[in-house]
């Protein structure tokens, strides 16, 4: 019996990469069921879902993106899927890797797989990459294990996971809710696959809040989270 | 206490007690949330009238002069009321959240009513 996967699609004004993702996922990864979360676009992207029948929801305003991958993660543990794979809707990820992810998923029974970029690449030493290095040697320090792409955009959760998300407060999909989960007894592995560069649209994080980003992750992972309770 | 501050301290009283009528009417200002701010504009006018009350917490507290306990307690209601205010605005992200989503997911998938936890939970 094959695992039902659900693709996470969070889609914020993506109306000129939109279509060319969705064709990407069904051509490579045709097994998997797609759900873009319109997050309150405000150009075309709910006018191309409707003309293209791509199964999706909508925003009535715009939530960010931890509360547009959770409105996913409640869909995907309302209709029971097994894995729920968070995917950016602007191309940055590839669908040719979602196989290899849940066959890591499935052999090493894990909770949480990264799609990480740097597992077999050495992570390039740039300043871009300062923080991702802050990160990891953050989350090594409090859990004791590797994480060499936190800031990793393309997770895959299990059924376990994808309940905890559809409930909990304040989780969104950040390397400090990870490094938390890891910590509580999440499961965690890292497929190497390949990143592309965006193809169109705006990030939700631009580099200038991209200081701001890491500094804040820091101090949540080695302070904030501490004090969490159980929701 | 000099009267200078006295006279500060009535005419900031003053401001604020006109701003909470002015926003009451206007319905801005709901009168629940508004009791706060005029128990805080009576103590104001207590540390104007009664400076009796500043000398004894600021002796009390090793304060050099009563004018000092008179800012502190200020910033420190404030502080407090900030910090409350901070906990609404979360309380009412999280509902804005779930009402938003719920919306979204309501055609495709409600939450079912058997479940807890699940959905329209205000907490």
């Amino acid at each position: 019996m094959n695992p039902h996967v659900l693709a996470i699609i969070p889609a914020y004004n993506e109306q000129d990469s939109i279509v060319s993702t969705m064709d990407s996922l069904k051509r490579h990864a045709p097994w998997v069921d797609c759900l873009i979360v319109d997050d309150g676009s405000t150009d075309a992207t709910v006018a191309i879902c409707q003309e293209h029948g791509f199964n999706y929801v909508s925003h009535a305003t715009n939530l960010g993106l931890a509360g547009a991958f959770q409105t996913g993660m409640k869909y995907a543990h309302r209709k029971g899927y097994d894995y729920a794979i968070q995917f950016d809707a602007d191309g940055q990820h590839d669908a040719q890797s979602i196989q290899a992810m849940l066959d890591a998923a499935v052999s090493n029974n894990a909770n949480i797989v990264i799609g990480s970029r740097f597992v077999t690449v050495e992570k390039p030493k740039s300043a871009r990459m300062a923080g991702s290095a802050l990160l990891q040697a953050i989350i090594r320090l409090t859990t004791g294990q590797k994480v060499v792409d936190p800031t990793s955009g393309m997770r895959m959760y299990d059924a376990e996971m994808i309940e905890f998300f559809a409930n909990a407060f304040d989780f969104g999909p950040e390397p400090d809710t990870i490094a938390l989960l890891m910590r509580r007894g999440a499961k965690l592995v890292e497929v190497q696959v390949t990143m592309h560069e965006r193809t169109a649209g705006k990030s939700y994080l631009t580099m200038s809040k991209s200081i701001m980003y890491m500094l804040s992750k820091s101090f949540s992972i080695l302070f904030a989270q501490w004090f969490r309770g159980n929701k | 206490m000099n009267l200078t501050l006295t006279i500060v301290l009535v005419i900031g009283a003053l401001i604020v007690f006109l701003g909470i009528v002015w926003k009451i009417r206007k319905a801005e200002l709901s009168i629940a949330s508004s009791v706060f701010w005029f128990l805080f504009t009576i103590s104001l006018l207590l540390l104007a009238f009664f400076p009796q009350i500043a000398y004894f917490f600021s002796h009390l507290f090793n304060i050099e002069s009563p004018s000092n306990f008179v800012f502190l307690y200020v910033i420190a209601v404030l502080l407090v009321r900030s910090f409350m205010d901070t906990i609404q605005i979360t309380k009412l992200h999280e509902k804005h959240n779930d009402i938003v989503q719920e919306q979204a997911l309501a055609s495709v998938c409600p939450p079912d009513p058997s479940s807890d936890g699940d959905g329209g939970d205000a907490k």
